[in-house]
């Protein structure tokens, strides 16, 4: 990947973070959506370090291979848990939030234990092999709850425009990263589509940083009419 | 049905779900599953180790 892309794309992604912790700042959210914010800053912090790590031993290296996994993995269980934010704050109504988080902590220990005993025959790189395998099925743990959050909201008539957005948003961004993965694997000799991981890496921060500056708390919308169908 | 049973059978049910999906998508991949957050460059594969 040329070099001058790959920064113009961490650029945007860094800014993107930025923009969006300081709209929560600004617009008194920081703390209503926690652990959403918590998600921009574990990824600020992970592209700076990765990006010391690149520019210090290179793409190839083992050093860069170590630190971008480790560090994703780390992001894998903080978008998870962001999920499970949002959707507690679904369910918070239907006083579920409770068993939305002993879902969450189910799942956490299931997923943890289903990849241990992928990679426990595996004798080397246990842990290395241990992160990749806890990241990819977290991911489509994150995947599959994030499609029941987007039933729930339209089945439960949510009208709460940020939150809708934001469950929307996440949405989008596991199903495009669905995508590019199947561009990846179909189109791999164009060197174009490397380029989707890092710019869909800056999607999630865009979207929710517009979310945060275009509504304010206590605007509402009807979801029922995105899926109604005009006769 | 309890309300325990019903979240564990919920936990199991997603789990399953989001298992059998992985299992899916990676049947025919020639690569593993691309997982990436941020907007760092994904790093190429490592070579296996050598023994």
């Amino acid at each position: 990947m040329p070099d001058r892309i790959a920064l113009v794309i961490w650029v945007l992604g860094i800014t993107a973070d930025v923009c969006l912790i300081a709209t929560s700042l600004i617009r008194g959210s920081f703390l209503k959506y926690f652990f959403l914010n918590l998600y921009v800053i574990l990824a600020m912090s992970a592209d700076l370090s990765r990006q010391f790590v690149l520019r210090t031993w290179g793409l190839n290296s083992v050093e860069y291979h170590y630190v971008y996994y480790y560090t994703d993995c780390l992001l894998t269980i903080a978008l998870f848990v962001a999920v499970i934010s949002l959707a507690s704050r679904v369910f918070a109504e239907l006083k579920l939030d409770k068993f939305v988080r002993i879902t969450a902590v189910l799942l956490l220990l299931g997923t943890a234990g289903f990849s241990y005993g992928v990679v426990a025959q595996s004798t080397q790189r246990l842990s290395t092999s241990f992160t990749n395998e806890l990241s990819q099925n977290l991911y489509f743990v994150g995947l599959v709850l994030t499609y029941l959050l987007w039933g729930a909201v339209l089945k439960l008539h949510e009208t709460r425009t940020r939150l809708v957005q934001m469950v929307l948003a996440l949405g989008l961004y596991f199903s495009a990263y669905a995508g590019s993965y199947a561009l990846v694997n179909l189109a791999s000799k164009y060197e174009a589509v490397l380029y989707l991981g890092p710019l869909l890496g800056c999607f999630l921060p865009i979207s929710w940083s517009l979310t945060m500056l275009r509504h304010s708390e206590d605007s509402r919308l009807t979801p029922a009419r995105l899926v109604a169908v005009q006769r | 049905m309890s309300r325990k049973m019903g979240v564990l059978v919920l936990a199991m049910g997603i789990l399953v779900g989001a298992m059998g999906l992985k299992t899916m998508v990676s049947a025919n991949a020639k690569s593993t599953v691309m997982m990436a957050n941020g907007c760092s460059p994904v790093p190429p594969p490592l070579p296996p180790p050598k023994n």
